[in-house]
């Protein structure tokens, strides 16, 4: 028998109950995952799944109703996670290093120490030339670009993306998408990546964790069998179009329930 | 600034020097622009000028020292706490428009001090611009923004100083051009009623004793220093606040 390995991320059982009218909503029905250290794990749903939900409980900025989620912590001081916003949510009054050094300075980290991870960070995302620049001066792509470098610089033990791309044109979201790809080789982070395009998540997961339309369970989790360094090109490959359609077939259901609720609640 | 700016009021001024040279303006009533400028330069030169305009300018700082910080705080608290916000709300909306000249008399007797009267009145209004805009600035704080400061460890007095000062400062500085404004209108109309110094003491004595040009020169010189105070408000705000889209433009 292999040897016991506590996973990196130990979600167990977890549910979400947004209280409101009468009972209250359910919006994470049990749902447990493992993501071992130095995985990337696309989770994939429906909108209004609850895959967001899922990440922000795993950041702590939601209680779970009940279960539990565990981070193994590797280094002592390290946050446990960091987060991506969709809305890249910079603070608009800092320029762009001030709001990438943001999370180590409110840890405490030593001026100069905080700015040396900054600027590194900011080097790693390409965007060292407007370490002064304001937000409202860069673009969408280059917001995004800080808000990863912000959430790197925080060195936390697991990497948190809430459909990072999403807000993205096309064109910018497949050079982010590489640029994703090369980050995370150089890094080797542990990754929980939300997205609702299966060929973002295919392109970038080591596993993809589809859950159901509302109350989300996990449905299936899929192994993505692609080698790795990868690609753009490895879209083109017959491998990519079979798990594409495999998981599609999986989600198409799902995001058909959502759709004849939602005309439910129309009526 | 486009040229319709300057030849717009060019253009008045001429047509009103004519107008009062050839008689057909009573120059008793609207003496000429050029008898104006001339009587405003002399009481520059005798120090009267500079002394009641001095005085109206620290009655103005004053009154927005004494109505920004507590505006602030209260704005904040406002924007901050639903409960507070529901308490006030009503109270606000009684005392507000009341035109604050009328509190004169009120706090003159709470007050022993004429100065301190005046200067308290000044605040009123101001107070209330600026706890409004401030509250305002609170609300519209962009939500995901708040969650990623507070993920990113901004928690207590960080979250305060670090995000709800900064990103409601736009608005602060909204509150405080338009109470500079009307701190400069109350303070004049107090001055006219109740005091021997200040730029409107110095307009309502000039008009008593029919000294028509000093009170033109007295207004002139009131119309220059809102114009002055508006703008070296832009400046500062320019200044501090460098990470607003337009900072010519409202406050985003």
């Amino acid at each position: 028998m292999p040897p016991l390995r506590s996973p990196k991320v130990l979600i167990r059982e977890v549910s979400v109950v947004f209280k409101g009218r009468g009972s209250g909503l359910l919006a994470l029905d049990r749902v447990s995952l493992e993501i071992e250290a130095g995985e990337f794990l696309c989770l994939v749903g429906p909108s209004g799944c609850g895959k967001s939900t899922l990440l922000r409980v795993c950041a702590g900025l939601i209680p779970q109703t009940s279960g539990e989620v565990t981070i193994q912590a590797d280094r002592p001081g390290a946050p446990l996670t960091a987060m991506v916003f969709q809305e890249h949510a910079l603070l608009p009054w800092r320029t762009v290093l001030d709001n990438v050094v943001f999370g180590p300075e409110n840890r405490g980290v030593p001026e100069a120490d905080r700015y040396a991870r900054g600027r590194e960070m900011l080097a790693l995302v390409g965007l060292t030339p407007f370490a002064g620049a304001y937000p409202h001066q860069l673009s969408g792509g280059m917001k995004q670009r800080v808000g990863i470098a912000r959430a790197l610089a925080n060195d936390p033990e697991v990497l948190l993306m809430d459909e990072p791309l999403a807000a993205l044109d096309a064109q910018t979201r497949t050079i982010m998408q590489e640029e994703l790809l090369r980050i995370w080789a150089e890094l080797g982070k542990t990754v929980i990546y939300v997205t609702h395009s299966i060929d973002e998540a295919l392109l970038l997961g080591d596993r993809i964790a589809l859950l159901t339309a509302r109350p989300g369970r996990l449905k299936q989790v899929f192994p993505v069998a692609l080698g790795r360094p990868r690609g753009l090109e490895v879209r083109a490959s017959p491998e990519f179009g079979a798990l594409v359609d495999k998981i599609w077939a999986e989600l198409r259901e799902e995001v058909l329930r959502t759709m004849r609720e939602e005309e439910g609640t129309r009526r | 600034m486009s040229w319709i700016a300057v030849a717009s009021p060019l253009l008045l001024l001429v047509g009103w020097e004519i107008a009062s040279a050839t008689g057909l303006l009573r120059a008793v009533f609207f003496p000429r622009p050029t008898t104006v400028a001339e009587h405003f330069l002399r009481l520059v030169v005798d120090g009267s000028l500079p002394h009641h305009g001095g005085v109206t300018v620290m009655r103005v700082a004053w009154t927005v020292l004494l109505a920004t910080p507590p505006a602030v705080a209260v704005g904040l608290a406002m924007g901050i706490s639903r409960r507070t916000r529901e308490g006030l709300d009503p109270l606000f909306a009684v005392i507000y428009p009341i035109p604050s000249v009328l509190f004169l008399p009120l706090i003159s007797f709470l007050l022993r001090s004429a100065e301190a009267a005046l200067v308290v009145t000044g605040a009123i209004t101001p107070f209330f611009l600026v706890a409004y805009t401030t509250m305002t600035g609170v609300q519209q704080l962009d939500r995901t923004v708040l969650e990623a400061a507070t993920h990113y460890g901004a928690r207590g007095w960080r979250l305060f100083l670090k995000v709800l000062l900064p990103g409601t400062l736009p608005f602060i500085f909204t509150g405080l051009r338009l109470g500079l404004g009307y701190a400069l209108i109350v303070l004049i109309a107090v001055e006219m009623v109740s005091a021997r110094d200040g730029l409107g003491a110095l307009l309502w004595l000039s008009w008593g004793i029919l000294k028509v040009e000093e009170m033109y020169a007295a207004l002139v010189a009131i119309a220059l220093l809102g114009a002055f105070l508006t703008w070296g408000l832009g400046l500062l705000r320019a200044r501090l606040l460098p990470w607003v889209e337009d900072v010519a433009g409202t406050a985003r």
